[in-house]
């Protein structure tokens, strides 16, 4: 798109952005079916829909792309379903409620459903099932060859006996699978002069999750303990069956033959604790008691056949086994005070502290020669006390006034050692203290009903930030106006953040300003419009340090991003059998303004393009207009058609754009 | 059956009639406290209770033993003789909950929700601070959700407010949330939840943590839990924010930054007393010449960028 037509389509778009809101994708339809208060069936009543058809697609680019941010593809799909089954008195024989929800069921990259049955005071179950298809090509990662191709299939089962006593008793259950083929890459192999190469690799790796608890309310007072248990299992294998010249052909170095085993096996055993009281008339205590004791048993086991500089039959081959721990204990004490009916204050006092402790042995024989075999350790200790006390102060109904002091001292010890075996492990241990301190203030207005004022200011300071992006002195300043009215609601919102993190040597500064306005307007039955409009701006500037050629080079690096997103949703019934539903969604970062990626060296050492100047910045557009029609065939009976269209687009690289054309068309009925 | 249903006829005629002509001067059959019970409300408002059987708060009815100022209409809007006798009108309804101040309705729900686990820090959440309360989100007899009476289903309701993060999530990386595949609670918890175990505990105070210890990431993304031998100390002292934007970027991998070595060299400069041992995170080696796209890759080599257990350097 040349910079004349481009500024033609944004002033054509412009318009349309003052006020827009966000969609969803094209299908599944929402437009209802059957009757809304549903059939009944003896002491049930039953509400029901089914939606089936058939999605297709068309992409034009890079599909790898498209596959990582639609993924939507052809074939028939249950497209989505809802069922609910309702006794009418509250005493059903077996169940009082069931409810019954899919969506993208089929083929879908997106499949979910949940399921729940219950009976009133004795018992309630829980389902919660999801597959996603993750496609992810990665080409600005790694070159590339970090794609994955994995599908991810979760479960989750809850099930509470006696719901409603004051005993009740929880089981759980959760499983999370991840496999599926992907890429990654390993440096052999002798680093730094080594060379890069793709390895496939077969992703296996399981959680499953055990929960068991109860609950007893006593003297005003709830007491709830659960126990869990995850264990957890990662299989994945790595290999390399045929010649690998390397991401760097013209070096000596390449790769025949490799294979990896790590099998990396644990579990996290986990309670938690619950006291609640009642609500007094002057105060509340909730209490707060979590412990999870992470542990994890490797071994690694990896040979590596290939060619190395002066070495053209290289061998190498790595073991490496150990364990990794991590207790971790979190706490807190929330007290509400009810001083007055004007005022509350909330205090809340935490303590939170993380051990990370791990070892391995590490052996290493290249060419049949012990190359290397130490005992290394490392531990990361992480203990944080936080309290922050919050004061509402309700001077009249339509005025409220709010403050906050928030504290939090972080203490943090770090200890890395290796040692040959038998030698002693005598450690480089470090200690730092961290502390923050902030206060907040903010309004809350209601001058008439329908309109609702809040504004929000937070300014902080901290001695001693781990990382150099971390808040140090920073404030922040928030408003949002809503107006709603009947069939109206207007709102919009200011943001912005500023940090400032400096240091005599280097400097940190990140500015981020959001703004955003909304509009919902239903000015009758039969038509409804939804629109949004966001910036999103951040720029920040970082001191870095890296080198050129062995010599170390002091510089800035900035970044600047410029989002507009827009969305705009329509809709139009005609004579309650035909509802129309238009929508745009345009998300655009303009990036700094430059119109070009093409620059003169700022650095000669570069040799024509300097690699942070480009780095700055990132200028693309992604949009997707959709149209999608439903027509009530009879009161059981509708029929659906629908398209969405997909662009991506980067203005300086053209090789992940695409575009791609998306649609389907379905039945939605009821029985 | 022509009998019972004139029968039926002549019963409603005789017991509904007079409620609905009663006039205001008549005394009502209430309760100590002015309880009137549901089978009067449903006088004036059948629309209400005709299908209040699917509402969760039906329960209190079925069970029969609560005690009227928990059960049924005036469970929570109060007792409702004066209403009744007043023929109607919301300023008659002790807890008419489209006339009472945020604080009010929130100590209204609280009264039976308040030992619940989940609302156990709502007296602290963003959401109670900002004045956003109960019936902002929850619709009591206009839910448009199978569960949880919510006024919209789940992404549309948070989105109403939440528009910026809403247009994250319409960005071409992002978690799946508009697609269905995620809800917002999946990772928040828009009661509000204990102090955060990650970045210095202070905010946010909406995020629910996995294994009530750690980030929501970790949910999901197991095989970045750990432990690891060699933990990544940004990571898990600062967590996941630190490199990733979780709802949704313009930049691969969620990451902040569209290139990698800016996201990396912005933290490992070497300089000041950073990282976990005081003395600045590491630069890069001096081997690392920047002037060979080659090294312009970090992860290319430091794939096990989360956490190792084979190398301290993140390399295999």
């Amino acid at each position: 798109m040349n910079k004349k037509t481009y500024i033609l389509v944004s002033l054509i778009w412009m318009p349309f952005t003052a006020a827009l809101q966000a969609q969803q994708p094209v299908a599944p339809t929402d437009a209802p079916v059957g009757s809304a208060r549903g059939e009944n069936y003896g002491n049930y009543n039953i509400t029901d829909s089914f939606e089936t058809g058939y999605r297709w697609k068309s992409v034009g680019g890079d599909i790898g792309k498209y596959q990582s941010d639609v993924n939507f593809g052809n074939g028939l799909r249950l497209l989505g379903s809802n069922l609910t089954i309702d006794s009418r008195d509250g005493h059903g024989h077996y169940f009082d409620q069931l409810i019954l929800t899919t969506q993208g069921l089929g083929n879908d990259p997106y499949q979910f459903a949940s399921f729940r049955v219950q009976k009133n005071q004795l018992y309630r179950y829980d389902l919660l099932w999801r597959e996603t298809a993750y496609d992810d090509p990665a080409l600005t990662i790694a070159n590339g060859q970090h794609l994955m191709n994995t599908s991810r299939r979760m479960q989750d089962h809850s099930f509470v006996l006696f719901p409603q006593s004051n005993f009740r008793f929880f089981l759980g259950y959760g499983r999370d699978v991840q496999d599926g083929p992907a890429l990654s890459t390993i440096q052999l192999f002798n680093s730094p002069r080594a060379d890069e190469f793709p390895l496939f690799e077969n992703i296996r790796r399981q959680q499953d999750e055990y929960r068991v608890g109860a609950e007893a309310i006593f003297f005003g007072m709830k007491l709830s303990v659960l126990r869990g248990w995850e264990v957890f299992k990662d299989d994945t294998i790595d290999q390399v069956n045929q010649f690998q010249p390397g991401n760097n052909p013209t070096d000596a170095v390449t790769l025949s033959s490799f294979q990896r085993s790590q099998p990396y096996h644990g579990t996290t055993d986990n309670w938690q604790v619950h006291l609640l009281t009642d609500k007094s008339r002057f105060y509340s205590v909730t209490g707060r008691f979590a412990y999870a004791g992470g542990s994890r048993d490797f071994i690694f086991n990896q040979n590596a056949i290939g060619a190395d500089r002066g070495d053209p039959s290289r061998t190498r081959q790595t073991y490496i086994y150990g364990s990794g721990r991590r207790p971790s204990l979190a706490s807190s004490l929330t007290l509400s005070l009810f001083l007055t009916k004007k005022v509350t204050v909330v205090n809340n006092t935490a303590f939170n502290n993380t051990r990370m402790d791990g070892n391995n042995t590490y052996t290493e024989i290249t060419d049949s020669t012990q190359q290397a075999n130490t005992v290394n350790f490392q531990y990361l200790g992480i203990r944080t006390v936080i309290n922050t006390t919050d004061l509402n102060f309700r001077a009249t109904d339509w005025f409220t006034l709010y403050s906050g002091y928030q504290f939090s001292t972080r203490h943090i010890k770090s200890i890395e050692d290796g040692a040959f075996p038998g030698d002693p492990l005598t450690g480089i241990t470090a200690e730092q203290n961290n502390t923050i301190h902030a206060g907040e203030f903010g309004l809350r207005l209601r001058p008439i009903k329908p309109l609702t004022v809040t504004v929000d200011a937070e300014i902080g300071r901290a001695d001693h930030p781990f990382t150099p992006i971390s808040e140090k002195n920073y404030h922040a300043l928030s408003g949002r106006v809503q107006y709603k009215w009947k069939s109206v609601v207007l709102s919009a919102f200011s943001k912005a953040n500023y940090n400032n993190n400096s240091i005599s040597i280097t400097s940190a500064s990140s500015h981020s300003r959001n703004y955003g306005a909304s509009a919902s307007w239903t000015p009758a039955a039969w038509f409804s419009l939804d629109a949004s409009y966001n910036k999103i701006h951040l720029d920040t500037l970082s001191g870095i340090a890296y080198f050129l050629s062995g010599s170390l080079v002091n510089s800035t690096s900035v970044y600047v991003s410029n989002i507009h997103a827009g969305n705009l949703g329509a809709r139009f019934s005609v004579r309650k059998r035909v509802d129309l539903y238009v929508g745009y969604n345009h998300t655009q970062d303009t990036g700094d303004g430059r119109s070009t990626a093409s620059v003169l060296a700022q650095s000669s050492a570069f040799n024509g393009i300097d690699p942070f100047y480009l780095a700055q910045t990132f200028p693309l557009i992604y949009q997707s207009p959709l149209a999608r029609v439903s027509v009530k065939l009879n009161n059981k009976i509708r029929w659906n058609l629908g398209y969405q269209f997909y662009r991506y687009g980067e203005q300086f690289f053209a090789q992940q754009n695409y575009r791609a054309h998306t649609g389907y068309t379905s039945l939605t009925w009821a029985f | 059956m022509g009998v019972l249903r004139a029968f039926s006829l002549f019963f409603v005629v005789l017991v509904v009639t007079p409620a609905q002509n009663r006039p205001a001067t008549t005394p009502l059959a209430a309760t100590a406290g002015g309880y009137v019970g549901g089978s009067v409300c449903k006088t004036c408002h059948p629309n209400v209770t005709v299908s209040f059987y699917k509402n969760p708060h039906y329960k209190s009815v079925a069970s029969g033993k609560e005690p009227p100022e928990r059960t049924g209409c005036e469970g929570c809007h109060g007792p409702g003789k004066a209403h009744v006798e007043a023929q109607g009108g919301k300023a008659t309804i002790p807890h008419a909950f489209s006339l009472m101040p945020p604080a009010a309705i929130l100590d209204r729900c609280l009264t039976c929700h308040v030992k619940e686990v989940p609302r156990a820090n709502i007296r602290r959440s963003s959401h109670t601070l900002a004045d956003v309360v109960c019936t902002n989100c929850h619709s009591i007899h206009k839910s448009t959700t199978p569960q949880f009476l919510l006024a919209k289903g789940q992404a549309d309701l948070c989105s109403g407010c939440h528009t910026d993060v809403r247009a994250q999530f319409s960005m071409p990386f992002k978690h799946r949330v508009l697609e269905g595949a995620m809800k917002c609670t999946d990772c928040h918890n828009p009661h509000g939840t204990a102090a955060v175990t990650w970045r210095m505990g202070l905010r946010p105070r909406m995020v629910s943590q996995a294994l009530a210890t750690e980030e929501p990431c970790l949910k999901c993304h197991i095989d970045k839990r750990g432990p690891f031998v060699f933990e990544h100390g940004g990571v898990r002292v600062e967590g996941c924010e630190t490199c990733h934007s979780p709802h949704g970027s313009m930049n691969a991998k969620l990451l902040k930054r569209p290139v990698v070595f800016t996201v990396c060299l912005e933290c490992h400069n070497g300089a000041g007393t950073f990282g976990r041992e005081n003395i600045g995170v590491y630069t890069q080696s001096s081997s690392h010449n920047m002037a060979d796209p080659r090294f312009q890759n970090c992860t290319t080599c430091h794939v096990r960028i989360h956490g190792s257990n084979a190398d301290a350097t993140f390399l295999r």
